[in-house]
């Protein structure tokens, strides 16, 4: 479903990515872990064209963007991925002026051209899918963070997107929030859908994840199912992040 | 005063005109403005610099300057404008500069996530400026909007040297048959002091109603 193959990516001479590859099948849930400033966000952000890639290349559901491409055929091309992925954000980026449902529906109107009734049923029933059904009428600055991070959920969802890209959707969340979001998450997991997860959520990456992955330095340090690489990581690296994480 | 009072009429087909004035110059005002500060943000070299220039020229002379050299100092162009409509074309690209840069800080205010979380969903640019971005930068314009209205609303009186006859022209034909200075420069003072403050309130109301959501 994901595929990236010597992915790197520099701000000025800031190398963030070095050539990276990874891998993530369909119905894969990947979660990546890694202290801040490892790059995780950065690749996440490139795989949905919100940074141009500086080398190499990376394929999603079937569309390639190349590094060595023109700019034009690469913008052409994230386009495209972003239709077919959705992506979940720290600061949840809500659309203030608009309510719960207006949010959802937004790019059923604007991106998919569905007529506004046909959107506000789709736009209800992933409401209620992410436990918000009685919310549709509030506006993001009426609900809790964790409320408005299931809206956004319920906004990616809408699009039908092949593969959701979670960029530390629980980071910003009191902790008593962070349940509800994950729960979510969970089910979406159960439901098959696949999905890449940036996040500093240890139990939700032992229980849930297919596979995870160790970044730091813009380098992939380890790359484990999750049983392994909790109780029998391969790399120095792994293990120091795996104790400063227990302490704290 | 009370040849305020006889003359009201008259004074009131002035103040007619300073609205009619005022609401045009603004309407294209705005639009010139919104298409300003989109080609300063998002044009390419050339466009982002024509857009510039214009405002610069325009916050960089006075409106009078302006207002004369679109009604008389074109005439030596061959092109002749009716008072009125030089009027309301000075009064427009003044307005359009002002309002640009307006404009252009509101659109900068509106958070960088929120063109992510558009693009994320497919949204082209274009559909992002429009659905995300503007309605948002609106809402954060109004207020200096309302300056840069209530400001022209006022600065329309300098269109009476073009003899367009609105409220402080038509006090200066007043006052030129009766000879009386005081009475007719106070009564349109109060006139336009009603009329700024009626715009001011009908755009509070518009501001609440934006507002709404936060």
């Amino acid at each position: 479903m994901i595929t990236t193959t010597g992915l790197s990516k520099h701000f000025q001479d800031h190398e963030v990515l070095k050539s990276i590859n990874i891998e993530v099948a369909a119905q894969d849930i990947v979660v990546v872990l890694g202290p801040s400033g490892s790059g995780k966000s950065t690749l996440l952000r490139c795989l949905n064209g919100l940074e141009d890639i500086s080398g190499g290349s990376f394929e999603v559901n079937g569309i390639v963007v190349d590094a060595t491409a023109s700019r034009r055929l690469r913008q052409q091309a994230t386009r495209n991925i972003r239709k077919q992925s959705g992506m979940v954000f720290q600061q949840f980026n809500l659309y203030p002026h608009k309510t719960a449902l207006g949010n959802v529906i937004e790019g059923l109107i604007t991106v998919k051209k569905l007529p506004k009734d046909q959107a506000v049923t789709i736009g209800r029933k992933l409401l209620d899918r992410v436990g918000l059904a009685d919310r549709e009428e509030y506006y993001p600055s009426r609900l809790s963070g964790g409320q408005q991070q299931r809206v956004a959920i319920a906004r990616s969802l809408a699009m039908e997107p092949a593969v959701m890209l979670f960029d530390e959707p629980t980071s910003a969340l009191d902790p008593e929030l962070v349940g509800e979001v994950l729960s979510v998450m969970r089910e979406l997991a159960q439901e098959g859908m696949t999905m890449l997860v940036v996040s500093h959520e240890m139990k939700f990456a032992r229980e849930v994840a297919t596979k995870i992955i160790l970044m730091a330095d813009g380098n992939i340090i380890e790359e484990a199912a999750p049983q392994r690489f909790f109780e029998d990581p391969k790399e120095e690296r792994t293990r120091r992040f795996l104790r400063q994480i227990n302490e704290i | 005063m009370q040849l305020v009072f006889d003359n009201l009429p008259f004074l009131l087909k002035g103040a007619g005109f300073t609205l009619l004035l005022t609401l045009v110059s603004m309407f294209f005002g705005l639009i010139i403005g919104l298409v300003v500060a989109i080609a300063r943000l998002k044009g390419n070299l050339p466009i982002r610099w024509i857009a510039r220039f214009y405002v610069s020229i325009i916050r960089g002379t006075p409106l009078l300057v302006q207002i004369v050299i679109i009604y008389y100092g074109l005439v030596d162009y061959g092109i002749t404008l009716g008072s009125l409509t030089a009027a309301y074309i000075a009064l427009s690209v003044n307005a359009g500069a002002y309002l640009s840069e307006t404009f252009r800080g509101a659109i900068l205010s509106v958070p960088k996530g929120q063109l992510e979380a558009a693009y994320s969903t497919g949204m082209t640019p274009w559909q992002a400026m429009r659905r995300i971005v503007l309605p948002q930068a609106m809402r954060i314009a109004i207020p200096p909007m309302g300056n840069t209205f209530i400001g022209m609303l006022k600065e329309t009186s300098l269109v009476s040297v073009i003899t367009v006859s609105e409220l402080l022209r038509q006090a200066q034909l007043l006052i030129a048959q009766y000879y009386q200075y005081m009475p007719f420069y106070l009564g349109i003072g109060v006139m336009y002091w009603i009329m700024s403050t009626g715009l001011a309130f009908i755009l509070e109301r518009f501001e609440r109603r934006l507002a709404k959501a936060y």
